[in-house]
């Protein structure tokens, strides 16, 4: 539809109190069903592939079902069991520390980055390193976790045979709790901030050059700027930023499962292992899908705090 | 107020919006397109035989396709080669084909996966093999007893073991010249082995491993727990299976035989137990061997044919393995798991499951019977990628190209220490290796952490063997 026909549209009139509220015309009829058409394809697959099995997953919640025999019904017996397990709450908490450190290095690396390429510098230099940060992104995760898993192999890896260069002893990245924690983090920052990173590129270049000149004019330089201007303006893109990077992490799956299988211990147990493991290795189809809704009502919280956050520190334009 | 009337152009253009919408949907709806039941070999009325695909080759395939086809034209078959990275990724995307209703007939089941299909899917092969007891005969005279014994649940035979792979321990020949020592004898002990490690930590440098093992299920603790005289789960045998050992095996081979294993109460605190896994512990300490890493051991053939790794633990499936990955047949050599209290090693079978959903049970049976023969299984192993189940296969021109020099330990292994078992899979399985891997991760990280681990591995072993799968 194009601006011309748009504003072609009779504008309703304000319905006054006690009077009838005036009905569309019949070309504005059409706009909301060509609209409706238009809409119809992502709507129907949204109801179909994320409704449906939303609400498919809350009823099974509420059954015990091995997929071999038929379900039987368990009230909330499967949401008892997750709550007194204590694999599923470290699960919750691993997802949690890691979502906290995560994303916050996703963006800090990726923010940092998009400043400085935004600086000074060469077009195609630019054109390199963006593509460079963004082309682990299209890689898949289980490929780059396997490679990662024997460059970080404490015994035979070649990252603990270069650090042996200078005299450093082997480091347990992969075999004790808190290292492989970290390298789990590590290998998902590394391969994710390219997202981050693309949206800053964009929303940096969106912020008028006029607002900085008018910034150096008073005086504001270097991170005085950055703090007071740049970051400011770019709070809607980070504002973004930060919701999918949260949901993403939230939903760890491909690295910590071929990096550590959730070991050492259960210190690298995600919330989405827990759910595949209960499922698809132990036939507990019923707790999986208890923890899956809890895992969606806590991306639901998580969220939604954020854009209640969002209200005081997003600046827009 | 606006006319509530339609426009002629309205109404020819709503027509027309119509009128493309309807014949849209009629041509979607009448279009010529694929759907599932376009696979090759879906709903054609094939018996259809799942198996993992990385067991077999595509020459492999081929071959026991052609030769059932030959020896019975009237059966379709077709193999649904599932690609899965270990068992338990195998039987979950098996049971997800269940679930979806399209389950195949026969499902290729390892030790691990032997009781959860049996206790809730398989059929038991015993009227069948009574009716063909004569046709069987060789088979079973050529298979040793404890393969078949693994493949039997609460009396009842499910399915007949083609293939076997027991944890014996494979040395880097380079390394042991380069350490000065001999190759171990047969009747060599955990003390002959901590001291080989010793010595091979000595000759090599700062990069040198002296051994490697993978934590998992086969080939990891449990071997360990063997040798020591203990298990996991505490191990008894199902009464029944007479009607088979009478009918195939010599009264010496009998002896002690039952209705298959039976793996019950946890026994992870028990004191043999924490003795093997202090045993380990203290190898770490000393940097003579890897921390439990887990996984498939994907990355152990290039440090083992790079002599960057002296000894590490496999069955004979390593055989072809390390062939292919460039080692001479002189580089490498076999030899038993080491003796601790006994001589008792691990195994793992896998044969053919028929489930109970086949309509085609006759016909999957045929099946069954034809991959046990010698032939086919000639035509099917022919990389030394395993260890077939039958003796009679095991000869030197088998193992003249890829090595090793000692390639009787793979069989003698069952036929020497006859009380070699099952790896415990119980058809809780799933939860008991999970519980198995997650806390041997924890007890090794250091020695004061053995005892609390082990602790946390009763509790949930017990929780998870008194859920019912």
């Amino acid at each position: 539809m194009t601006n011309t026909q748009v504003s072609a549209v009779r504008p309703r009139a304000a319905s006054a109190p006690g009077t009838v509220a005036e009905r569309p015309s019949a070309r504005e009829r059409g706009t909301r069903l060509l609209a409706a058409l238009f809409l119809a394809p992502t709507v129907v697959g949204i109801v179909v592939f994320t409704v449906v099995p939303i609400i498919g997953s809350v009823v099974l919640s509420l059954f015990h079902w091995n997929v071999i025999d038929s379900p039987g019904f368990a009230g909330t017996a499967n949401y008892r069991e997750v709550f007194t397990d204590s694999t599923v709450l470290v699960s919750f908490r691993n997802t949690l520390v890691f979502m906290v450190f995560a994303v916050a290095a996703q963006l800090l690396i990726a923010l940092a980055l998009a400043l400085t390429l935004n600086g000074r510098m060469p077009t195609w230099l630019r054109s390199v390193f963006r593509s460079a940060f963004f082309f682990p992104l299209v890689l898949s995760a289980a490929s780059i976790s396997v490679v990662m898993k024997y460059l970080f192999n404490q015994d035979f890896g070649v990252i603990n045979w270069l650090i042996g260069w200078f005299g450093i002893a082997p480091v347990p990245w992969l075999t004790s709790e808190h290292g492989a924690l970290a390298t789990v983090i590590i290998v998902y920052v590394w391969q994710q901030f390219g997202f981050s990173f693309l949206l800053f590129v964009g929303g940096l270049n969106n912020i008028p050059k006029e607002i900085h000149e008018a910034a150096a004019l008073d005086g504001a330089t270097g991170l005085r700027k950055h703090l007071s201007i740049t970051l400011p303006l770019l709070s809607p893109t980070l504002l973004v930023a930060s919701v999918v990077g949260i949901i993403n992490a939230l939903q760890v799956f491909e690295q910590p499962y071929v990096l550590t299988d959730g070991g050492p211990g259960d210190s690298t147990r995600t919330v989405v292992m827990v759910i595949y493991e209960r499922a698809f290795e132990q036939l507990r189809f019923g707790e999986a899908s208890a923890v899956g809704v809890l895992l969606f009502v806590l991306i639901m919280a998580v969220t939604a705090v954020q854009f209640r956050l969002s209200r005081r520190f997003v600046h827009y334009q | 107020m606006t006319d509530s009337h339609l426009s002629r152009r309205a109404l020819l253009r709503y027509g027309s919006y119509g009128a493309g919408a309807a014949a849209l949907a009629g041509t979607a709806a009448s279009w010529d397109r694929l759907t599932g039941n376009d696979i090759p070999g879906r709903n054609d009325g094939s018996l259809v035989v799942a198996t993992l695909g990385s067991a077999f080759s595509p020459d492999g395939i081929r071959a026991l396709v052609e030769g059932f086809r030959k020896l019975h034209p009237d059966i379709r078959v077709r193999i649904n080669a599932v690609q899965a990275v270990d068992w338990s990724d195998f039987f979950a995307k098996i049971l997800t084909q269940i679930a979806a209703g399209t389950a195949p007939d026969l499902v290729y089941v390892a030790t691990e996966g032997v009781q959860l299909f049996a206790r809730h899917l398989g059929v038991p092969l015993d009227r069948w093999a009574k009716r063909d007891a004569a046709e069987l005969k060789e088979y079973f005279a050529d298979v040793h007893p404890s393969l078949v014994e693994s493949m039997m649940y609460e009396g009842s035979l499910y399915q007949l073991p083609i293939e076997f792979n027991a944890a014996d321990m494979y040395l880097n020949t380079q390394v042991l010249k380069r350490a000065g020592a001999d190759f171990p004898a047969a009747d060599w002990t955990r003390d002959d082995f901590t001291a080989l490690l010793r010595r091979m930590k000595k000759a090599g440098d700062s990069h040198f491993t002296p051994y490697f093992w993978t934590n998992r299920l086969w080939g990891g603790v449990v071997p360990w727990l063997f040798a020591n005289g203990t298990n996991l789960l505490a191990e008894s045998k199902a009464p029944g299976g007479a009607w088979l050992w009478d009918s195939f095996y010599p009264a010496a081979q009998r002896q002690g035989r039952g209705g298959g294993f039976r793996w019950t109460t946890p026994q992870a605190t028990a004191d043999r137990v924490a003795e093997a896994y202090d045993y380990l512990a203290s190898l770490i300490q000393e940097d003579l061997c890897t921390r439990p890493e887990g996984g498939n051991g994907q990355n152990l053939i290039g440090v083992f044919s790079t002599g960057r790794v002296g000894v590490t633990p496999a069955g004979g499936f390593w055989a072809g393995g390390l062939h292919l990955a460039g080692l001479r047949d002189d580089g490498f050599d076999v030899q038993y798991f080491p003796r601790w209290r006994t001589r008792r090693h691990q195994f793992g079978a896998a044969g053919y499951a028929l489930l109970r959903t086949s309509k085609k049970q006759d016909a999957a049976w045929e099946f069954i019977k034809y991959s046990a023969r010698r032939d086919t299984l000639t035509r099917l192993f022919t990389t030394n990628q395993t260890t077939p189940a039958r003796r009679s296969m095991l000869t030197g021109a088998r193992y003249q190209e890829t090595g090793p020099a000692h390639w009787r330990v793979f069989y003698d292994t069952l036929d020497t220490f006859p009380d070699t078992g099952p790896i415990p899979a119980p058809p809780q399985v799933a939860e008991v290796t999970q519980v198995l891997l997650k806390h041997t991760g924890t007890a090794l990280a250091s020695p004061r952490s053995v005892g609390p681990a082990l602790r946390r591995m009763q509790g949930d072993l017990e929780k998870a063997m008194e859920r019912d799968v």
